[in-house]
């Protein structure tokens, strides 16, 4: 499996450089975003079924509010809020899909998160169905949500320390065919505990060490 | 027929002794000397007040030792006046799956609940990542396993998209074919499910007839019971086999009065309405709000269903309603999975009938590597919209994989609807939204 895979190191390149290209179906709304939220969107592209903006974090909360409430919009369906990692170097992204039943297509609402201080707002006041979604992009990249009233781990237990989707978070298997296979499959650098690292053996069974 | 005599011995004997019939008659009151014996036999130790009651029969959990990590946590677990903590799982039978639920409760009522997840937890979203787009349907299947056909669907669709190519239409419609196919299977058994943790036995099993034949008539068309492994990027895996056929044949004979078989069971049956009607009302503003998709939205009054909103070959091509329900309560939900169910059915003979000839697998190569982009693709499936977003950069796994499963999202309205409920109704509850834990943990 060793040609399949290189090393995660940042992909820069990924969402730059899109030429726009509006299908007829999502005519209306591209017009509608220029027009409304023109100061708050930028990076518009589209597809065939999606349109694409990217939000700065500060303006998300009172854009989407705009986006559900304003009757033009109507989009009052979060279908999915889903978190990005573009690597050590680069930064995070919140990714939202909405529905609404005046537009055919899927508006997708990118934010970007700073890597270092992953910090920004809660929609959990917009859509209380976002709490889950949001507690598992913290529990699996590490993104704190200012405002949420529950963010807790999820999936992993309260004690864990790691982000594991994260792209420094490295699997350990020879399937990942990783610098770190066989090493220390987890985390953040700064977080590593070296010593654990070089006396491996007797940490062997302890959580989270040495695999 | 002959009646026996109570025997007399079974009659309490009055007590002769005259100072014992004076102490149950009027109560005795006894010595201090007594008392402290009576407390080292059997009473808590001294010094120990214990401000809990005792219940037997369940598990009573303490408050966790470390402090509240959010307003939320704080909440849950700061017991009131006459309230205590009780786990329900992690291997409840009700939980569907491993999940433990911590309900916090005075008496038999429920004060508030707090679902604990991450028992199944896999993390198949970063084996994904690591593994190259034809080898990602294979760890999909187990995610939620009661409609694995769902599942490798809408990564197909995506990297389908990713990759620029679209599926020969009669792939589209065998598509088409086993995911209906995979909601006739599981909507058959959540009747049966949800019967069961109302404490009736006998739906289950003529829910597992029908899911055994479905089953069966899977195999046949795709080699596998239940993780198939059937969908490809471009098409999917064989075409319909002669086997196939006569088994559909066979099972659309008999599907409906199997079905039937269970509607008379439950849908008529008092017991089971005075246990599900009124129960667990949802809102439709409610349930948009709480991300809840599928049937149980559906039960609420919303026409949102993705084949209509967002259609996806062949959907526009075959005749449907979107059904909705006015209740919102437990009985709507399980009337709505009914009425699904059978539309499923509708659905499958118009696919039958139309399907074209063709190939049904376009020319791709084992190992793709898609141009850098985003493709997001959604489906319908028996639990509500299940999505993915699919990020390529140009290598031959997804950069980004990113599942959304119905099921995770529309738990988070049991703890919502079960404040002033009786611990009993929780199941009923949580089994008419037919959350899959394997979806759910991912």
């Amino acid at each position: 499996m060793g040609h399949l895979c290189r090393p995660w190191t940042g992909a820069p390149f990924l969402g730059r450089g899109r030429p726009l290209t509006a299908p007829a179906a999502a005519g209306p709304l591209v017009r509608l975003l220029g027009d409304k939220l023109g100061d708050a969107t930028s990076h518009l592209w589209t597809d065939e079924d999606t349109v694409e903006v990217q939000v700065p974090g500060d303006r998300i909360v009172e854009t989407l509010r705009t986006l559900r409430d304003d009757p033009e919009f109507a989009f009052f369906f979060q279908a999915d809020a889903a978190a990005v990692d573009y690597g050590v170097g680069e930064h995070f992204e919140v990714v939202y899909h909405l529905h609404s039943d005046r537009h055919p297509t899927w508006l997708r609402i990118r934010v970007p998160v700073d890597r270092q201080t992953p910090v920004t707002q809660t929609v959990t006041g917009l859509w209380e169905g976002a709490m889950f979604h949001e507690r598992e992009m913290y529990d699996m990249m590490g993104i704190v949500f200012e405002g949420n009233r529950d963010l807790r781990r999820i999936y992993m237990s309260p004690d864990y320390r790691s982000f594991p989707q994260r792209k420094d978070f490295l699997l350990p298997d020879d399937a990942a065919d990783s610098p770190a296979a066989g090493n220390m499959p987890l985390e953040r650098p700064e977080t590593w505990d070296l010593t654990r690292l070089e006396d491996a053996a007797a940490h062997r069974d302890e959580p989270g060490g040495p695999v | 027929m002959t009646t026996t005599k109570k025997p007399a011995s079974r009659r309490r004997a009055p007590p002769e002794d005259e100072a014992a019939l004076r102490a149950t008659a009027e109560g005795r009151i006894r010595d201090p000397l007594e008392l402290e014996e009576a407390a080292a036999l059997d009473g808590p130790e001294p010094g120990v007040v214990s401000t809990r009651p005792e219940f037997y029969g369940f598990d009573i959990v303490p408050p966790p030792d470390r402090p509240p990590q959010t307003e939320r946590e704080r909440e849950v677990y700061t017991l009131g006046d006459g309230e205590m903590l009780v786990n329900m799982g992690p291997q409840h039978p009700s939980t569907h799956g491993v999940m433990r639920i911590v309900l916090k409760v005075r008496g038999e009522v429920v004060i508030d609940l707090d679902p604990v997840l991450g028992y199944l937890h896999r993390g198949i979203e970063k084996l994904c990542e690591n593994a190259t787009y034809t080898t990602v349907m294979t760890y999909v299947d187990p995610m939620d396993y009661m409609s694995a056909m769902h599942n490798e669907h809408a990564p197909a669709l995506a990297f389908e998209k990713l990759y620029g190519i679209k599926a020969p239409r009669r792939a589209e419609y065998i598509r088409a074919l086993v995911v209906e196919l995979n909601r006739v299977f599981s909507h058959g058994l959540m009747m049966g499910f949800l019967a069961l943790d109302l404490g009736g036995l006998t739906p289950i099993l003529y829910g597992f007839i029908n899911r055994d034949q479905v089953v069966d008539l899977l195999s046949a068309i795709s080699g596998q019971r239940m993780l198939f492994n059937f969908f490809r990027v471009g098409g999917v895996n064989f075409d319909v086999n002669d086997e196939f056929l006569s088994r559909l044949g066979t099972w659309r004979a008999g599907v409906l009065d199997t079905i039937e078989m269970n509607e008379k069971l439950l849908t008529e049956n008092e017991i089971f309405g005075a246990r599900t009607k009124g129960m667990g009302v949802l809102t439709g503003q409610q349930a948009i709000d709480l991300g809840v998709t599928g049937p149980n939205l559906r039960a609420s009054g919303v026409p949102f269903d993705v084949r209509k909103a967002h259609p996806y070959p062949p959907y526009p091509e075959l005749e449907f309603d979107v059904i909705t329900q006015q209740g919102g309560d437990t009985y709507a939900r399980y009337m709505q999975r009914v009425a699904e169910l059978k539309q499923s059915i509708h659905l499958i003979d118009q696919i039958v009938d139309r399907m074209p000839h063709g190939p049904v697998q376009a020319q791709v190569p084992g190992i793709i590597r898609p141009k850098p982009g985003r493709a997001y693709a959604a489906v319908e499936s028996p639990r509500g919209l299940y999505s993915v977003y699919a990020i390529s950069d140009g290598g031959p796994n997804p950069y980004r994989f990113r599942m959304r499963d119905p099921s995770f999202i529309s738990l988070q309205a049991v703890p919502k609807l079960m404040p002033g409920r009786l611990v009993a109704d929780t199941m009923a509850v949580m089994a008419s939204f037919d959350p899959v834990m394997g979806g759910v943990d991912k």
